[in-house]
């Protein structure tokens, strides 16, 4: 009565199966950047580092100061993203100078926030699970919606580049996020500017972030880039990292993107490989149905045999 | 029913010492909860935006939902390789998986931020399908029901034997009705957890650079599912055996030894999954004098030490050894799970050859965090004395000439 061989080599064969199904999986296709997306373009080149567009946001978005307390003083003076502080400028040293950095949601092409979102309460515009009134299809703008976000933070798990942040401190917590000014769109103008009007790039004095169609903005990058080589690190940031993002970042030559808190990311996004390996071994959901199938008819056999067994030793004795 | 032992309940009294120990515990996490739910998770946890998820989901889910994982294990065996001599495992098992579940469950509704949408989790086309964690809240949603409804069949049981006439009919009719039912309810009582286990693992392919390359891996589903059994059934002969000394449970030393065998092969099989899969995709580089290296050492370690005890008839035979090494086939899978979503966990991520890049955050947990963790496992032990002590669930050890049928004699004698 004990476990036989042939068990242990059944569930062997069974547990092998298992793991060779994801590694035949088939991906889930790449997502490419929507024609009519809109982002930013960030130029660490030309930023000084004034700050102009983290009070600009805190206005538009109505964020209150983050306080800090500093010589007899209080000022409002994030350090980083947080719930009060959807866009904040860092400052890096790198060689002999400052490099200064603007942080905000990327909007990803292919955003993991969304890809793990369970109701779809961070969603692409307009494509979300909820029917949402007034939300246009193809921006690409990522925007959360406080009806169907259940607080659960796994969006904070999958952002490589931890932007949600929660309100730790409330008792009816939400999800602070850049949307990209979506509020501040004016419908009577045409162009970008009908779907977003980022105050962040309205404020600031030298041009350093624009907001445009991402199309658009790319090109400008790769033509600064060809303009002045020796100025510009060649790769245009959001490009293709981490399967590309709507927010594009230009670095001076020589200055590595990770040494301005932007992490290293392959071209693959995170989502598509996370859902390829996730998905496969339910064929489309064949795989959970015919296993019930199977498992239900063996459990009932096995049942009726054993019913049978015991009958038979009650008549023997 | 001549092939198997009846269970009873144990009876005696309810609020003994123990029982109020257990119920202060919960009492004192009890207070920190609804503290939470007036001021917010973060003046009660450590928690930040960088280690969102303290040890609530760690532990309370995924550890808890690890040891619950016996009913599956069990359940396999059982019903599904038709193992009749297991059928006095299954009550306990059933009974311990249902509370770890729901444990797990009501932690994360304590660890939800917006906990009241939840109730818009059932609204199927809302269903983001692409989110593990949603697979996860329905099927576990789902299974903690089907493990209650196999509880059931001890509930009906006892009604059937109360002396009450009303209640002894009522135990009958619907006993015998979930007789009929039950293939039906089992066959999904072992899919449900084969989905969710697995996904438990799949929730953190997407932290990709955020987890360390030796924990990263396209087999996280895999391992989660090799390492809830290996810990169920591990949990399975800790509670028998914390049975028997408490309330004389009947303990089958030989079927221990057996079911063991077969955690053997499982803990080895995610020792060679991991290692494999290391060596295959060239990750070996990332082994050197670090922290990371010598948690990865540990977990290898607690893998292969039970494994090993499991098949050595020196352990098999001692009830002390073999208890012993289920406790370490536990904290195998705990430790693993722990170290997968939280300490090889970095919200800025590692670097290209392993080592963390620094962020604005650190984290402990809380004492606060703690204790409501504590809290819930005192509640659960509470829920089980309490049941256990109504209910046939436990199988009592009825003296040494016992009336034990033959399918255990023979099992007893042969190994």
């Amino acid at each position: 009565m004990t476990i036989s061989r042939r068990d242990l080599l059944k569930g062997a064969v069974a547990a092998g199966a298992a793991v060779a199904i994801p590694a035949t999986a088939e991906a889930r296709h790449e997502i490419e950047p929507l024609p009519d997306a809109v982002g930013m373009l960030f130029d660490s080149t030309l930023c000084v580092g004034c700050r102009a567009c983290q009070s600009a946001c805190k206005v538009a978005n109505k964020l209150p100061e983050d306080k800090v307390e500093a010589n007899g003083g209080v000022y409002d003076a994030p350090n980083d993203l947080n719930s009060t502080t959807k866009n904040v400028i860092k400052a890096f040293p790198a060689g002999d100078t400052q490099h200064y950095m603007k942080q905000q949601c990327m909007h990803c092409v292919d955003p993991s926030c969304v890809s793990v979102c369970m109701l779809g309460a961070l969603h692409k515009e307009g494509e979300g699970k909820r029917d949402f009134k007034g939300e246009k299809k193809g921006t690409g703008i990522v925007l959360w919606d406080k009806w169907t976000c259940v607080g659960c933070r796994y969006c904070q798990i999958g952002c490589a580049f931890n932007v949600p942040k929660f309100e730790w401190f409330e008792a009816f917590p939400a999800i602070v996020k850049c949307e990209l000014c979506r509020h501040r769109r004016d419908e009577q103008k045409s162009g970008p500017l009908a779907v977003a009007n980022p105050a962040c790039c309205e404020v600031c004095p030298r041009e350093a972030v624009v907001f445009g169609y991402r199309k658009d903005l790319l090109a400008e990058a790769k033509r600064r880039v060809a303009a002045d080589p020796q100025r510009y690190n060649p790769h245009v940031y959001g490009e293709h990292d981490g399967g590309g993002t709507q927010v594009l970042y230009l670095a001076a030559a020589g200055v590595q993107f990770h040494d301005l808190g932007l992490p290293d990311l392959p071209e693959r996004s995170q989502a598509e490989f996370s859902e390829s390996v996730s998905h496969a071994p339910y064929l489309y959901g064949v795989t959970p149905i015919a296993l019930y199938a199977a498992m239900a008819f063996v459990i009932n056999r096995n049942k009726k045999k054993e019913e049978a067994a015991e009958h038979g030793e009650e008549g023997k004795r | 029913m001549s092939g198997h032992d009846h269970p009873q309940a144990i009876g005696g009294k309810m609020l003994d010492p123990l029982m109020k120990i257990l119920l202060a515990v919960f009492g004192v996490s009890a207070l920190v909860m609804a503290y939470r739910f007036v001021t917010g998770i973060g003046s009660v946890s450590n928690m930040t935006d960088g280690f969102t998820w303290g040890i609530w989901e760690p532990i309370n889910v995924v550890v808890f939902t690890g040891i619950g994982a016996g009913a599956y294990g069990v359940g396999l065996l059982c019903y599904l390789l038709n193992k009749g001599q297991y059928h006095g495992l299954v009550r306990p098992a059933v009974l311990l998986g249902a509370i770890a579940y729901t444990l797990g469950g009501s932690s994360i509704m304590i660890a939800l931020g917006r906990y009241w949408n939840a109730v818009t989790l059932p609204i199927v086309p809302w269903w983001n399908l692409s989110s593990a964690l949603l697979e996860v809240a329905v099927c576990v949603m789902m299974y903690v029901m089907v493990l209650w409804i196999e509880v059931l069949p001890a509930i009906f049981d006892g009604a059937a034997q109360s002396k009450s006439p009303r209640w002894s009919a009522i135990g009958k009719r619907w006993g015998a009705r979930m007789a009929k039912a039950m293939p039906y309810i089992i066959a999904l009582a072992i899919l449900l957890p084969t989905m969710h286990q697995s996904s438990l693992g799949g929730l953190y392919l997407i932290a990709g650079p955020k987890l360390h390359p030796l924990w990263h891996t396209a087999l996280l589903p895999t391992l989660f599912l090799v390492s809830c059994l290996s810990m169920g059934y591990g949990a399975v002969v800790v509670l028998v055996n914390i049975l028997r000394l408490n309330w004389n449970a009947k303990q089958d030393q030989a079927l221990f030894a057996s079911m063991s065998k077969v955690n053997a092969g499982f803990l080895l099989l995610y020792v060679v999954l991991r290692l494999g899969d290391i060596v295959l995709h060239g990750k070996l580089r990332f082994l050197g004098a670090d922290f990371a290296t010598f948690l990865f050492v540990v977990e290898m370690a607690l893998f292969i030490a039970p494994a090993v005890m499991f098949v050595m008839p020196g352990v098999q035979r001692n009830r002390g050894k073999l208890f012993g090494a289920a406790l370490l086939a536990i904290l195998a899978g705990a430790v693993y799970r722990a170290d997968t979503y939280m300490t090889m966990y970095r919200p800025a991520g590692w670097t290209a050859d392993g080592k963390s890049i620094a962020a604005g955050w650190d984290y402990f947990p809380s004492v606060g965090e703690t204790i409501v963790t504590v809290g819930m496992a005192a509640v659960g032990m509470a829920i089980f004395v309490f049941i256990s002590r109504l209910f046939p669930v436990v199988v009592v050890d009825q003296g040494k000439k016992s009336t034990i049928g033959r399918g255990e004699v023979r099992a007893a004698s042969g190994h």
